[in-house]
């Protein structure tokens, strides 16, 4: 799961300046006829390089995103969520794996993806780097933490990248299961006792603010977004998916009796659109920077991770083996 | 102090609390081999190509391949894995071009060896099994594909495997797709609840 | 039919089961590489989807529903075995109880094919195939890892004699062991006990571990009967933490 507020890198204004005209044009006639890039088709340094780091936060967003879920794996209240909860994270660290393979098609090992994420060098997800307190917490992150998503993997898997495609079909189809399983965990604790609707309150105060920075801030027009959207690198502004996902699940979660904690949001009826307070990008760029409740946290476990894993892969590691880039 | 957090599993593994402040890198990168795995969903369908995994050989890319591939059961009845530097891809085309039309050398006709033949019948899309052609080496055997696979539909790349080089799933071990049916946890379908809104929604006004 | 002796039987598979992928679950999100993240977490449904439908059939025989069985019983109610008790350690620790006591689980479920409890039959043929994968899993692990690097057999060799004794309580024979073997329900502990050993030498013939000789351990013994390590208790407290906030709750 991964939201929108993508950090792509500001272009030089030579960035396209040494490309070959005449690929280039070959390259944007094909995307413009709707076909998709394929791994070695020839592509602008910008594409590549805007793509790797986008599918790369995407990947390192599910496998950090199983972590704050995961705080929730061995409490989860019955069989039924036990197994469902366990299934969802597994799909998650799946999701993770299919995406950095799209990643090192355009030319990055996978190895070299995870000693950036956790010399953090590059990012993930904000959202997953807030606390899920309660077991209600774990039940927002697979509704609405997806549903967010959803929004914006199925904006992407339109996108020109056919790595990045495929991948991101295969994905969207494992997240209806997640988005069913978190809309019913959270129906029961809404509709349930007392207790039970208090935790489900208090995990949507916690997480909407989270959620409202999920999608990013609003977009600069820059000429730079200008020719990522040409290139159908970037699909569809922040605001458009914030205001998609609003649109599709506050009724949803009004319909549960439950409160949303920003007294100003409503749709407005002659606009269509939604009006809401500000969200707080200092606070979402101070988190994204490193200062949020739980970055060193989730750094040092996937670093453990790592370094546990060490001994095992190397006695794995066959001398001779030589790494290829995946094909597709 | 060992780090403390929310999640009693991450507590247990003991993680020193200035851990990130001594970040080493990881060195000498433990990259493994390359691997595509290849399901069938269903019977009299062909292989399609699902996607890739790392792994120290092909006995355990075919392990990483059923699990990453092929948890849904019911979406697969057989796998195969390739070691992905086996793969020897043909250039792409684009725009209604079929590849074979590029191809303009002739099989040789001595035949000996067996290669496969995977078709990418759209960009973006799964390369499909197109059958098997027995040739002398992969240039030839593209070239043998051409008058066996070419159709009226465009092929925009092919992959040509020797056919040796594919690990699939052995008859015996078939039944390692047999699993329990109670796996519906795993399926959106499994999750209805509208009776709960709905009664929900009935005492709410009730009470109102 | 002696419905003690079967519900003896089907409580201590499906406890182990239950207690064992409730630990292989821990592992989600920090395998040692992704792929077996992945392949670690299936065994780990598996498991405990295993256990779901043992209490099922439980419940048939007129024991509580499996939620209230699995959530609500204290560690003293337990049949588990204490090996599958144990914390996860590090990956050499858990690959060697997945591999020791999957081993046991193919052999056993084979066996209880031939049950004369048919629902218990019928439910060895149904998950044939997961188990299956598992050994399949285990055994090419153990293969690798039990003949690669200095490092990698130290510690599994390590973990295998520390993980030995307790191996060998899986096979602590049950007060009604006679009446579950005359009654036809399963052929008993002590045959599984020996295709164990042969089965699992099989496989460490072919590293450069060494299998600990049997007859010099003491067998852990106890967990069949509701005596457990200091790690089953917290376990417990820990699965049931959410459930246990209002067990007549829908969750």
């Amino acid at each position: 799961m991964y939201g929108g507020g993508n950090v792509f890198e500001t272009m030089k204004a030579t960035a396209l300046a040494d490309e070959d005209p005449v690929k280039l044009a070959e390259f944007e006639a094909r995307i413009d006829r709707g076909e998709k890039i394929e791994p070695t088709d020839w592509m602008p340094q910008l594409y590549r390089k805007q793509l790797i780091r986008m599918i790369e936060q995407h990947a390192h967003s599910e496998i950090i995103g199983a972590l704050p879920e995961g705080t929730w794996i061995t409490r989860a209240p019955g069989f039924k969520r036990k197994l469902a909860l366990m299934a969802k994270v597994q799909d998650e660290v799946g999701h993770g794996q299919l995406l950095y393979s799209a990643a090192e098609t355009l030319g990055k090992s996978r190895e070299a993806m995870l000693d950036d994420l956790v010399s953090g060098k590059s990012k993930y997800s904000n959202i997953f780097n807030y606390p899920a307190f309660t077991w209600a917490d774990s039940c927002f992150i697979s509704w609405l933490v997806d549903a967010g998503a959803i929004v914006n993997q199925v904006a992407n898997s339109k996108g020109s990248y056919g790595p990045y495609c495929r991948a991101l079909e295969r994905i969207c189809a494992e997240e209806s299961f997640h988005l069913k399983y978190g809309h019913h965990c959270v129906i029961h604790l809404a509709t349930g006792t007392k207790k039970q609707r208090e935790m489900m309150q208090a995990a949507v105060n916690r997480w909407w603010a989270p959620m409202m920075h999920f999608f990013g801030p609003s977009d600069k027009i820059s000429v730079h977004s200008e020719i990522l959207m040409r290139w159908k690198v970037k699909m569809a502004s922040n605001d458009a998916c914030r205001q998609q996902f609003l649109d599709m699940y506050v009724p949803k979660i009004w319909e549960l009796g439950l409160t949303i904690p920003d007294e100003k949001l409503r749709k407005n009826p002659e606009t269509g659109e939604w009006e809401f307070t500000e969200p707080d990008w200092e606070e979402f760029k101070r988190v994204i920077n490193g200062d949020g409740p739980c970055n060193k946290e989730r750094l040092a476990v996937r670093k453990l991770a790592e370094e546990r894993g060490r001994w095992v892969r190397k006695a794995l590691l066959a001398p001779k083996a030589k790494y290829v880039t995946p094909l597709a | 102090m060992a780090l403390q957090s929310l999640d009693p599993r991450v507590s247990r593994l003991g993680i020193a609390e200035d851990s990130l402040s001594h970040l080493v890198p990881k060195g000498d990168l433990d990259q493994f081999e390359t691997y595509e795995a290849f399901v069938q969903v269903k019977e009299n369908k062909p292989f399609e190509h699902a996607g890739p995994v790392h792994a120290p050989n092909e006995e355990m890319a075919f392990l990483f391949a059923k699990e990453q591939y092929s948890r849904r059961g019911m979406f697969c009845i057989a796998l195969c894995v390739i070691k992905t530097e086996n793969i020897r891809a043909s250039h792409f085309t684009d725009n209604g071009q079929d590849v074979y039309d590029t191809l303009d050398a002739t099989a040789s006709g001595e035949e000996t060896e067996s290669f496969e033949i995977f078709h990418l019948m759209k960009r973006g899309k799964q390369h499909k099994y197109a059958g098997n052609v027995m040739a002398r080496d992969y240039d030839d055997a593209l070239v043998a594909a051409k008058s066996l696979y070419q159709s009226a539909k465009p092929v925009f790349n092919i992959w040509v495997v020797k056919s040796e080089d594919i690990l699939a799933t052995d008859e015996d071990d078939q039944d390692i797709w047999d699993t329990l049916k109670e796996k519906q946890y795993r399926e959106a379908i499994a999750y209805k609840a509208q009776d709960k809104i709905k009664a929900f929604k009935e005492e709410q006004a009730a009470q109102a | 039919m002696n419905t003690e002796a079967l519900k003896d039987l089907l409580y201590k598979i499906a406890d182990d089961q239950l207690i064992l992928g409730h630990r292989n679950s821990e592992w989600t999100g920090f395998g040692p590489l992704l792929e077996e993240d992945i392949a670690f977490s299936s065994m780990a449904q598996d498991k405990v989807g295993q256990s779901w439908q043992l209490y099922q059939m439980l419940t048939e025989l007129g024991e509580s529903d499996p939620d209230t069985v699995a959530f609500m019983r204290n560690a003293d109610q337990f049949h588990n075995c204490q090996f599958v008790e144990l914390p996860n350690g590090e990956y050499d620790f858990s690959l060697i109880r997945h591999f020791l006591f999957d081993t046991a689980e193919l052999i056993r479920f084979t066996m209880l094919a031939d049950s004369s409890y048919e629902p218990l039959a019928q439910l060895a043929k149904k998950i044939k195939g997961e188990i299956k994968y598992h050994k399949m899993h285990a055994d090419i692990w153990i293969k690798q890892l039990g003949a690669a690097t200095e490092e990698s057999i130290e510690r599994l060799q390590k973990s295998l004699d520390m993980a030995f004794p307790y191996a060998l309580g899986i096979f602590e024979p049950s007060r009604m062991e006679s009446e579950i073997i005359s009654e036809g329900f399963f052929s008993g502990e002590e045959k599984l006990k020996t295709e164990w050993l042969s089965k699992i030498s099989e496989i460490l013939d072919q590293t450069s571990l060494t299998l600990p000789d049997a007859s010099l351990q003491t067998p852990v013994y106890g967990g069949r009967y509701g005596t457990h390590t200091e790690h089953l208790q917290p376990l417990l407290d820990e699965m049931s933490e959410v459930f246990k906030m209002d067990p007549t709750a829908d969750w």
